[in-house]
Order: C-alpha cells, then sequence, then structure tokens
C-alpha cells in the first residue's frame, strides 16, 4: 500500500476513528472496548462504529472473546452484608444454648422467610439439630456446628469476593467452583454470558500511526455559524463518500411531444414561416368544402370526422365566396369539368371537429390572397378513431404552404427536403402520391437512421385550381404535411402512439429534454 | 386508399412480359401505385380519384405504357351486338339509369373470374358508393333472350331463384332473407317500386341493385358476357361499364355495344370513345420545373397512355382513354407528365422566396408560460381535449355546457373539455402511486361555446398547474400564480371568490384590467376524492392573452 493511500485513508477518518486509534495505540496497541471507550472519552457504542470502519480499512482488527461473569443478587448482596442466615442463626445459638427456634430467631434478628431458610440449611449443613426436651422441641448446636463457628466456609469467602465486584466465571479457583454452583442454586449468585471485544492495531494500522493521526474537530456540514465566527478554519468537513449513490431530483420539464413541436416550430421559422393557429371546431365549408372535398366524395367519409350536436350551427363567410366554391363544385372553374352534383349550403353550415389543418392553411389564404405566402400551423385534429396502440382520436399535424408566382413542383421537393435536412433526415426519396384536393401530389418515404429504415413521413402536392381559384388565387401554392405522430414517435423511441400523451411522472422523469 | 390483390404471375401474363418482380414494384411505386409482394399475391394501393386502377387489368395496361410493352391510346371500336335494352318510364323516380355491353370471345379461368368479381366488388365500394349510385351485374348472354327489359315490380311481383339459393323468391323475400338484400335493402328504402331487369321471355336477369338470378349466372363455359350498370347517375354508369369492359378487352375479348332505348331517346353504351384534351407544354413545364420540347412531352404523354392528336406550337391536343374519368383539369395531364416523367428524374430546388418567420403570439406567450411553470419545478403535462361530463363537470362539482360530439366513438369521449383542471385532476389520478409531492401543469387550448364565435366555438388558451401533497396549500398556489404572473407581466388583483371545485373561503380570482384571468386556490375534498386521491390539492387556472 502507497503512502498516497494511506493518507487518503487518514484524512476519511472521522474524529472518533481517529480518537479511537490513538486510544488503542496508548493502550499498547491491544485494549478492549472498555478501555478503549474509557481512554478515548466516548461511549461503547461509539467505540464500536469507529471500530467497525478501522478494520473495514485494515488499521486495526478485532477480536471477540466469549465468557460468562458471576455477580451477586439482590439477596445475595443482602447476605454478604448481614452473613447468611444459617450462620446468623448459628451465631445465637452459640451463644444461647438449645432453645426454642423462635427464641433463637429472635436473637438472631432473623424474620420469617429467613427463618426458613435458615433452619433449612442449618440442617443441611449439618451444624444444628431439633431435640425433645422436656415436651419441647428445640434447636441444639451438633459437635460440627461448634466447630463451624470459628471456621469461614467458601461459599461464604466467595459471596464475600463477589460482593467487592463482579468476577468472571473462569477467573473463580477450581475449590470454589461448587460453592459458586451452590450460590447459584440459592439464587444469590447470577451468571451472564458477555463478550469482550479486543482491538488491535495491525502492521498497517502502525503505518498510519507513524505518519501521524491529528486530532481535529470534525463538522459534517459548513454552516452559517462556522462561517461568520471563522471557525470554519479550526474544524475539519468531513470527507463524504462522493461515489456513494443518493436520492434522485427531477426537473420541471416541457413534455416530449411538446419538445418536437418546438423543435419543428423552431426549424420552420428559420425557413422563414408564418405560424397560424387553427380552431378544434371548424365548418364543413372550412374543413371540406373549400378544400374542393365533394360533399359526396368517398374522402369525405374516410375522413370519418367527428360531427357536433353543440353548436348546431357555424356561419358562413360572404356569400361570394360561398358561391365561387359552390360553383367549383357543380361546375368546375379555371378550365376544369368540377364534380357535377348538386351543393347544398346546409351541408357546408355544419359543424365538426377540424380534421386537417389544412382548413386553417387555406382560411388563411383566402384572406391573404397575394403572395409571397409562407405559413404553417401546427395544432390538433380529430378523427373517428378508437384509441388504441397505433390510433388517437386527436393528435397533431405539421402542414405548411407556399404561395409564390414562379413555384414548380421541383421547388416544393426542397422544400421538404429542407425540413427533413434541418430535421437530421437528409435521406428523402419522392413518389407519387395522392390527395384529394393537391395535383401533382408527392409522397416522401425518409430514411430514419435509428430504425435502419424507410418509411413515410411527408405528403405534398400543389393546391388544385380549384380551390385556389374561388379564393381569387392564381399563383400556384404548394402546401405539404409532415406525419407528425410518427415523426414524433421515432424521435422519442416510443412504439405506442398513446405514449405521446403519456403523463406518468416517472417515465416523464426518464425522458432526456431533447 | 382503396387496396386490390393481383398475381405477379398474371400480370406477367397481362404484360405479355417477364418483368423482375423488384423492378416491378419499383415502378408501381414510381406510378403512384403503393405495392407490397407475398409469394405471387401482390397487394396493390390505389389512388381514390382512379378507379381504372382497382383490376389488375387495368394495372397492367398503365404498366405496358411506363415500360414501353404498348404506348399511346388504347383503342376500343366496339362493333354492334345488336342487343337492345329497353326502359321502361316506372324506373324514373328510382333508379333511372342503366348503360350495358356484351363481351364476346370470352374465355374465363379462375384468376378471371376472381378479378371480375373483385373489380365489381371495389367499383361498387368506391365510385358507386356502396351501389347506391350504381350496380353492376355480369351474366351469360347465352342464357338470356333480348330484348332485354329495365322495368319495375311490386314488391310480390314476380317470383325467382336469386344467386346462391335453391328456391324462389319475391323480391321482398329476397330483401329480407338473402344476406346481399339484407345488406343492401337500405337503397330500397321507401320504394314501393323495385328494379327489374327481365329478357323477352319473362327470365329475371337482376333486381338491381340487391341480386342477380341463380338462371343467368356466368360460369367457366360461359362464352358471352352481358353487362349492365344501372345507377341514380348516368354519368356512374358509364364510368363503371367502361372501366370493367375495357378491362376485360385487355384479356383479349370482344367489346360490343348495346342499344339502351329510353322512352325519349336512345344511347348506344359503352361509348368508349377518347376525350380529347388540351395541354399546355409551357404550363407542363413552369408547374414541374423542367424543361422540355412540346414533342418531348408528347413522348411522356404516350407512355402514360395518351394519344396525340396534335401539337400546334405549345398546345398539345391529347386523346385520354375512355376510362380516365379523373381527368378534371389540365393539372391532371400535369402530374401524368411528372409521373411519366419520373419523381426520381427530378432534382429538389429551393427558390428564395424572402419571407421573415414569425410565430403566433400566444405561442409566444405559452413557451414563456412553460419556460416559469418548468422553472418553478413542475412537470408539463398534455393531455387529450376530448373527455365526458362527468368528469368536466359532475367529478368537478360544475354544471355548464361545452361542444358536444354528435357522433362519439365511445362514451369516454363525448365532448371537447371546457377547462384543463379535471384533466390535470385526471393526471394525477394516474399517478396515485407515485411519490408525493406532485406538481404537474398544462399550457394548452379549451374550447368554449360562443354563439357569436363564426363557428359557434373558439378556442382558449390556458395555463394550470397543480400540486398535490405536503405544502399544496392556498399559500403556495397563489404564490405560484403569482409568479407566472409576475414573469409574464400581467399586473392584477386579487379578490376572494367561491367555487364549487374549490374549498370555501380558500379561491381567489385573479383579474386584470377588470377581466377575470382565472382562479387559484385549494380543491374541494369531495373533488379530491371524486378523482380517488387521497391527499390535499391545489391548482390554479388561467386565460393566456
Amino acid at each position: 500500500m502507497k503512502t498516497l493511500d494511506i493518507r487518503t485513508i487518514i484524512d476519511g477518518l472521522t474524529l472518533h476513528e481517529r480518537k479511537v486509534l490513538l486510544s488503542i495505540q496508548q493502550l499498547d496497541g491491544k485494549a478492549g472496548v472498555t478501555d478503549i471507550a474509557q481512554r478515548a472519552g466516548v461511549d461503547q457504542a461509539t467505540v464500536m462504529r469507529a471500530a467497525l470502519a478501522l478494520t473495514q480499512h485494515g488499521l486495526a482488527g478485532m477480536r471477540e472473546e466469549k465468557f460468562s461473569r458471576a455477580g451477586l443478587t439482590q439477596e445475595g448482596l443482602e447476605y454478604a452484608r448481614e452473613g447468611l442466615p444459617e450462620r446468623r442463626m448459628l451465631v445465637a445459638l452459640a451463644s444461647c444454648g438449645p432453645e426454642l427456634v423462635y427464641e433463637v430467631a429472635v436473637r438472631a434478628a432473623l424474620k420469617g422467610k429467613l427463618v426458613q431458610i435458615a433452619l433449612a440449611w442449618l440442617t443441611r449443613k449439618g451444624w444444628a439439630e431439633f431435640q425433645k426436651r422436656q415436651g419441647k422441641t428445640v434447636l441444639t448446636i451438633t459437635e460440627q456446628g461448634g466447630t463451624a463457628i470459628s471456621q469461614k466456609f467458601a461459599d461464604e469467602a466467595l459471596l464475600e469476593r463477589l460482593a467487592s465486584r463482579v468476577h468472571r466465571v473462569d477467573e473463580i479457583s477450581a475449590d470454589l467452583r461448587g460453592a459458586l454452583n451452590t450460590l447459584v442454586e440459592r439464587k444469590l449468585v447470577k451468571t451472564e454470558e458477555e463478550a469482550r471485544r479486543e482491538l488491535k492495531l495491525t502492521e498497517f494500522g502502525n503505518q498510519a500511526l507513524a505518519l501521524g493521526v491529528e486530532l481535529v474537530e470534525e463538522v459534517s456540514e459548513l454552516t452559517h455559524e462556522l462561517l461568520v465566527s471563522g471557525r470554519w478554519r479550526g474544524v475539519r468537513l468531513r470527507r463524504y463518500d462522493v461515489v456513494a449513490p443518493g436520492a434522485p431530483v427531477h426537473p420541471g420539464k416541457v413534455h416530449p411531444q411538446q419538445q418536437i413541436i418546438d423543435e419543428l416550430r423552431e426549424i420552420l421559422l428559420e425557413m422563414g414561416f408564418v405560424e397560424i393557429g387553427s380552431n378544434f371546431v371548424e365548418s364543413e365549408f372550412w374543413n371540406f368544402d373549400a378544400l374542393f372535398q365533394a360533399q359526396d366524395h368517398p374522402a369525405r367519409e374516410i375522413h370519418d370526422s367527428l360531427s357536433l350536436s353543440k353548436p348546431e350551427r357555424t356561419k358562413l363567410p360572404s356569400l361570394a365566396l360561398v358561391r365561387r366554391v359552390a360553383a367549383a363544385h357543380e361546375r368546375g372553374v379555371a378550365g376544369s369539368k368540377g364534380w357535377g352534383y348538386k351543393f347544398n349550403v346546409d351541408v357546408s353550415r355544419r359543424p365538426v371537429l377540424c380534421s386537417q389543418t389544412t382548413a386553417a392553411t387555406v382560411r388563411y389564404l383566402a384572406s391573404h390572397p397575394e403572395p409571397p405566402v409562407k405559413v404553417f400551423c401546427i395544432d390538433r385534429v380529430y378523427r373517428h378513431e378508437k384509441i388504441d396502440y397505433k390510433h388517437l382520436a386527436e393528435f397533431y399535424q405539421a402542414e405548411g404552404i407556399v404561395m409564390d408566382p414562379k413555384l414548380t413542383l421541383r421547388d416544393m421537393l426542397g422544400y421538404l427536403k429542407q425540413v427533413m435536412v434541418k430535421l437530421g433526415l437528409p435521406k428523402v426519396r419522392f413518389r407519387p402520391g395522392y390527395f384529394p384536393y393537391t395535383e401533382p401530389s408527392v409522397e416522401a418515404d425518409v430514411y430514419f437512421p435509428e430504425k435502419g429504415e424507410w418509411l413515410e413521413v411527408l405528403g405534398a402536392g400543389m393546391f388544385r385550381p380549384e380551390l385556389l381559384r374561388p379564393l381569387g388565387i392564381r399563383y400556384p401554392v404548394l402546401a405539404w404535411g409532415i406525419g407528425f405522430s410518427r415523426l414524433a414517435m421515432i424521435r422519442l423511441g416510443i412504439e405506442d402512439i398513446r405514449d405521446l400523451f403519456n403523463n406518468d411522472l416517472e417515465w416523464l422523469h426518464t425522458w432526456r429534454m431533447v | 386508399m382503396p387496396s386490390i390483390t393481383a398475381s405477379y404471375r398474371d400480370i406477367c401474363k397481362l404484360l405479355r412480359r417477364r418483368v423482375g418482380l423488384k423492378k416491378l414494384l419499383r415502378h408501381l411505386t414510381m406510378m403512384g401505385i403503393g405495392a407490397e409482394a407475398a409469394g405471387d399475391e401482390l397487394k396493390l394501393e390505389v389512388a381514390h380519384n382512379r378507379p381504372d386502377l382497382l383490376s389488375p387489368e387495368g394495372v397492367a395496361r398503365v404498366l405496358k405504357g411506363f415500360l414501353g410493352i404498348e404506348i399511346g391510346l388504347p383503342c376500343y371500336e366496339p362493333s354492334a351486338s345488336g342487343v337492345t335494352v329497353e326502359v321502361d318510364r316506372s324506373v324514373k323516380p328510382i333508379r333511372p339509369s342503366i348503360a350495358a355491353g356484351v363481351v364476346t370471345n370470352v374465355k374465363l379461368t379462375d384468376e378471371i373470374v376472381a378479378s371480375l368479381m373483385q373489380v365489381q366488388e371495389k367499383l361498387h365500394a368506391s365510385l358507386c358508393r356502396n351501389r347506391r349510385r350504381g350496380s353492376i351485374g355480369v351474366y351469360d348472354l347465352d342464357t338470356i333472350e333480348p330484348p332485354v327489359r329495365y322495368t319495375t315490380t311490386l314488391p310480390d311481383g314476380i317470383r325467382f331463384v336469386p344467386l346462391e339459393f335453391d328456391r324462389e323468391l319475391t323480391p321482398a323475400q329476397i330483401l329480407r332473407e338473402h344476406p346481399k338484400g339484407i345488406e343492401y335493402g337500405s337503397i330500397t328504402q321507401g320504394w314501393s317500386r323495385y328494379p327489374l331487369l327481365i329478357d323477352s321471355r319473362g327470365v329475371v336477369l337482376s333486381i338491381p341493385p340487391i341480386i342477380n338470378s341463380e338462371s343467368t349466372r356466368v360460369t367457366s363455359k360461359t362464352k358471352r358476357l352481358f353487362i349492365d350498370v344501372t345507377g341514380e347517375d348516368e354519368r356512374v354508369a358509364n364510368q363503371s361499364l367502361t372501366i370493367l369492359m375495357t378491362g376485360l378487352a385487355e384479356r383479349g375479348f370482344e367489346l360490343q355495344s348495346v342499344t339502351v332505348k329510353y322512352p325519349r331517346r336512345r344511347v348506344r353504351t359503352p361509348d368508349l370513345r377518347p376525350r380529347r384534351h388540351r395541354l399546355n407544354a409551357r404550363n407542363a413545364n413552369e408547374f414541374i420545373g423542367i424543361n422540355l420540347k412540346p414533342r418531348g412531352i408528347a413522348k411522356i404523354a404516350e407512355r402514360m397512355r395518351y394519344g396525340i392528336a396534335d401539337i400546334w406550337g405549345d398546345i398539345l391536343t391529347l386523346l385520354a382513354p375512355p376510362y380516365r374519368s379523373d381527368l378534371m383539369h389540365e393539372v391532371d395531364i400535369v402530374e401524368d407528365i411528372a409521373i411519366g416523367y419520373g419523381y426520381d428524374q427530378l432534382e429538389p430546388t429551393l427558390p428564395k422566396v424572402v419571407t421573415t418567420g414569425e410565430r403566433t403570439s400566444i405561442e409566444r406567450f405559452s413557451e414563456r408560460a412553460r419556460r416559469v411553470l418548468t422553472g418553478l419545478g413542475f412537470m408539463e403535462a398534455m393531455t387529450y381535449t376530448l373527455t365526458n361530463p362527468r368528469t368536466n363537470f359532475e367529478l368537478m362539482r360544475a354544471r355548464g355546457e361545452a361542444v358536444e360530439i354528435a357522433n362519439p366513438v365511445s362514451e369516454e369521449y363525448t365532448i371537447i373539455r371546457n377547462s384543463l383542471l379535471p384533466c390535470l385532476l385526471s393526471v394525477l389520478r394516474a399517478n396515485r402511486r407515485n411519490p408525493l409531492p406532485q406538481r404537474v401543469f398544462e399550457v394548452s387550448d379549451v374550447a368554449v361555446l360562443d354563439e357569436g364565435a363564426e363557428t359557434g366555438a373558439r378556442n382558449v388558451r390556458r395555463a394550470a398547474a397543480s400540486v398535490i401533497g405536503e405544502g399544496a396549500g392556498f399559500t403556495y398556489i397563489k404564490a405560484v400564480a403569482e409568479a407566472l404572473l409576475r414573469e409574464l407581466g400581467i399586473s392584477h388583483e386579487v379578490r376572494p371568490m367561491e367555487h364549487p371545485s374549490f374549498l370555501e373561503g380558500r379561491a381567489a380570482e385573479f383579474v386584470s384590467d377588470g377581466k377575470s384571468l382565472g382562479i387559484a386556490g385549494e380543491i374541494h375534498p369531495e373533488v379530491i376524492l371524486g378523482f380517488e386521491l387521497e391527499h390535499p390539492v391545489a391548482m390554479f387556472e388561467f386565460d393566456l392573452r
């Protein structure tokens, strides 16, 4: 072990650990816990805690010894002070000669139960016996009793010794063992199992002490008081185990799905797009009619939108606009044949939950017919879907439009590509697609390195003239939409679409902010 | 998108050429047809506006052009079959139109029969709107004695054996008992007489749009087909017939026309003449962003199965095949040119359309609110706006009206929320097992009914926050609310307020410029317990504007 390591260990010792270490040294490198506690001026529990750390560092070794100790009971203490009851009775009997038991007891100043104990042991030890004299039963001293007067027996000697202090059973000589058993049996002495722990410095411990272990006051926290009093100079701040894991804390965070929305919004703003919002409640006019979706077109059923019973009706925009849209549907505009059916204004008035953000972008176009226009909308749309791991009834759609006099299909591909490049997904391939209100239409597959797959996440197209002309627009307008949920799921690495709206705090805590 | 199945072998047979499967799939994709292969079976996804692609024959026809196997206009010159259909005036109020045709030299294989059934089914589902607008019947002409009469019958006026049955039924019985009668019976609602196709001997062909007769059934031995499409819309009837018959022409069968005699006019169907369309080459070039000479564009048009009638300067006069009912405007043809040119050949370009990015003020505001609340240690939740009156009102001890869905998918989602508070309480309920305290917020829209608004309702952006557990008291939530308003720069005053969702004397209204911003306070125990929570909750909700 290098000196440097020893130093690190020494520096890591607490004040108590240091005190214990030094105390063992002072006690000749080896001592029991009690002695160490006394020497170090701390309690035994503290010594034990320190001992644990010291042995872990290899500075000291601990040996544990189990033994039993013998000590007097309350009764034993009393007898040690006053003498055994049978001894007291014997002394009284010797002075008064054969006498009635109670007379002897009075002389011996014994009462009640003690008289019984005295009598029992007098006879058991053979010091006295009962004799009939003149019709009375009297207690008389035996020969053995006579010699016993001047003798001290083993049990009495042991009682006396134990009265001075508690003894380890193995310290009691073999000739006193029988007496010990008798005293234990008489419940005058009790023995207790005890363990004695002894600490001994190791070689490493000696090395450490040779390097010097100082006793400095140690504190665990730097306090205001320490700082302002200047006492911080005299204390040692305890070193922490900085590697140990602690309780985690979590920051407040923006929801993962919102983070993706923000990221996309940022990109589109950088590209010079103006943001617009949409409404949950939309009229069929703006949600469908204005997008040149025929009122009986299957695409309108496909959307399978959520219709509303409250509010009951929406207000239509200017009559002229409604007429132009109706004409585009019925007869066509700008060289188109139209759908050739009877347009119904009551259908237009019906409210629906907005099923496509295009409703918002087309509304914007209607009020901003002059180029250049670049707007985007990221908002919720609704579908008539049962919610499961693949479907949501409401989800975010991201959509944008560009209007400029000279826009081409290739420009549209350029915009799509740029969005994906900015999202860090530069590999894009295009193929023809179909959307009811764009022509030409394109779908884009994007390569996701995290999935190792080409996935369809973009759709786009040039708005049909039948959509644009009724709004008074004579320039090409390209519109694109991002499969936002799909993009977000891949970005967040989730498989279940419902997790886009997961609000489990534990789950949210684990998400790294994107 | 509608999808069909086709056999790879069959497609190759129709192409009269073996094309590698991978190459075939790639070409289909680049034509805008989604394609997946599982062994010999191809699953093809077709655009809604191209019902002519709802059969392997139709797909093969466009592939032939795309691959250069057979380019230009497919010509159809049906000879007269001599068959007439006489239309009775009684059909006029219920199903006035009929188009019919004859196909001869027929050799039916299993593949062709399957394809014929598939295209009927797909046309019924799409163009024919579940047989409402049109319904197709195909019969063995040799079991029929023309002329055919298109007339009507009373519900019990006639008996015949319908397909898949072995006994005679009246039309009324068919509607009650036959699977097709049960499936499509709703179309006949309100009709006192049913349409009937019957031959000169009184043999029933069908009662459109429900079922054909067993006796005129097409079998593998059938040599001549009689096809009819009846409907409420003559255009749909003609389109469907055209798609069906031109498809069979791809099999090498011969097409013949039928004379339809209406009470006051007669027409020959199918009408398979090409349609003329004008295409300005400059428009095509400008729209796509390419630079081709009119002749080059004409070449591409031929690969997309157009015929070229004339090129005059920039103006091309194209002949479109009769099955292309989707062509409404020049842009539809421009798209075909782009597809023929190849989307994979188009280099993306990026014009400098100079604009300045600008976020909406409400989003800017919302972002600031999110920054303040996350800074205060609150976690953002995103919840559904779809909810139900029990969560939105009853559990909150409140009453009111909200945007209400007429055709909800489930009882759980019948209205649109008008407050974020119940949504956040639901979030807390979902987090019951997670350690306390919990701080959650949401910045999002609610919808409120508003008669003055154009759509009868409007979105309102709200910010709401909730805290549950230790310290979830009025003092804390008020401090948070004030911190938010302070950071957003909204000066305000606080007034005592009573609200059924909050504890009496522990809720305050925040007012700015005389307008209520929202409320903050301790949630009423009944509300807490109603959301199955067991700890105190404090919340606020403000309008952001």
